[in-house]
């Protein structure tokens, strides 16, 4: 995990370091493991990390993400007006790109909640799991059908039909 | 595969020792008879009998598989090491917030070094590719909109007839005989 991620979103367990109450003179197997695979392969690894860290701060760049700003959306596009469609579609395409991985990393908040809960993962994932059932449930009814070739047109299509069907439903309901 | 030969002579040879295997023989305890007079246990100096061994040529099929290895290896471990020198000295970027009234160029949006490098010196900025685009669709959506209006000009000079096309040519009036309807009876 990266040193900056979400406190809240995947917390750690609580410590529980036993206190050492030793009653026999003989060796405790654990701890001798424990020695064991510290020096043979924790030491080396850290000390291979941290002479590449140190390789590595002597030419440092950075990369940043890239902010975009918003444009006009295909609803407040002239008819005709392919500029503004082209700008809308790219904006419509860069908008699917961010839902995708906000649905997978829900997706991985879950997994990540029953990975640390084990057997009882039923009962105290109820929150992560109605955050993903809400967000894929988003997904679906937005982004849902609409296939390989999917475009800010056909999307908006969907919308469309989408709201028919409430208008339809309410005004018979 | 020696040892086992001698181990498996040997054996052969106790178990022939043994007098209590077949029951007595003809001659009683003391005369060992071989019974099987054309084996014989041999003491092999070397790995054992040397067989020769009738198979199909693989001489090609291990050059081809000696010439595979050396045509991939000739340009993969130069690549290799160049790989792992940059990933060991050089490094991969670290993610990091844009500082303010600052505005990165556009191959400072990629994380690893020799990706970077490509994208400075091969590949056009995205806003530069956006542009490109925008001014095509540009002259694709003029030149419609002139088919169209083209089309309809056509229409109304054909109609009207008072536009510079759809004017033909006509003969000059001078040049019309009219002595034939002079005579009103042919």
């Amino acid at each position: 995990m990266p040193l900056d991620h979400d406190k809240d979103a995947y917390p750690e367990p609580p410590r529980r370091t036993p206190v050492v109450d030793k009653q026999t003179n003989l060796p405790n197997p654990a701890l001798i493991a424990t020695k064991l695979f510290h020096y043979a392969v924790d030491l080396p690894v850290t000390t291979f990390r941290d002479i590449m860290d140190q390789l590595h701060d002597r030419n440092k760049s950075y990369y940043y993400q890239q902010k975009f700003r918003r444009v006009p959306e295909l609803t407040e596009c002239k008819l005709g007006d392919y500029l503004c469609y082209y700008e809308a579609e790219m904006q419509w395409r860069r908008d699917h790109k961010v839902d995708q991985e906000i649905v997978k990393i829900i997706q991985e908040r879950l997994r990540a909640c029953q990975q640390r809960e084990g057997n009882s993962h039923e009962q105290n994932c109820a929150k992560e799991l109605q955050q993903f059932v809400q967000v894929a449930k988003a997904y679906q009814s937005r982004y849902g059908d609409l296939g390989a070739y999917a475009s800010a047109r056909k999307c908006l299509m969907k919308q469309k039909h989408r709201m028919l069907e409430q208008q339809k439903e309410a005004t018979q309901g | 595969m020696a040892a086992m030969s001698v181990l498996w002579r040997g054996a052969a040879f106790a178990a022939r020792l043994n007098p209590f295997r077949h029951g007595i023989s003809n001659g009683g305890f003391l005369s060992r008879t071989v019974r099987e007079a054309d084996k014989a246990t041999v003491r092999h100096g070397s790995h054992g009998k040397q067989m020769f061994v009738i198979k199909p040529s693989d001489y090609y099929d291990r050059r081809f598989l000696r010439l595979l290895k050396y045509y991939i290896l000739l340009t993969g471990i130069p690549v290799a090491a160049f790989v792992t020198y940059v990933n060991v000295f050089i490094g991969e970027a670290e993610l990091a917030e844009i500082p303010e009234g600052y505005v990165p160029e556009h191959w400072e949006y990629y994380k690893h070094p020799i990706t970077r490098w490509i994208v400075r010196y091969f590949y056009d900025p995205p806003e530069k590719d956006y542009e490109k685009m925008m001014a095509l669709i540009q002259i694709e959506a003029e030149k419609a909109e002139m088919r169209l209006q083209q089309l309809e000009v056509r229409r109304h000079m054909r109609h009207r007839g008072d536009g510079p096309w759809f004017q033909y040519e006509t003969l000059d009036k001078s040049l019309i005989d009219n002595s034939i309807k002079s005579t009103p009876d042919t």
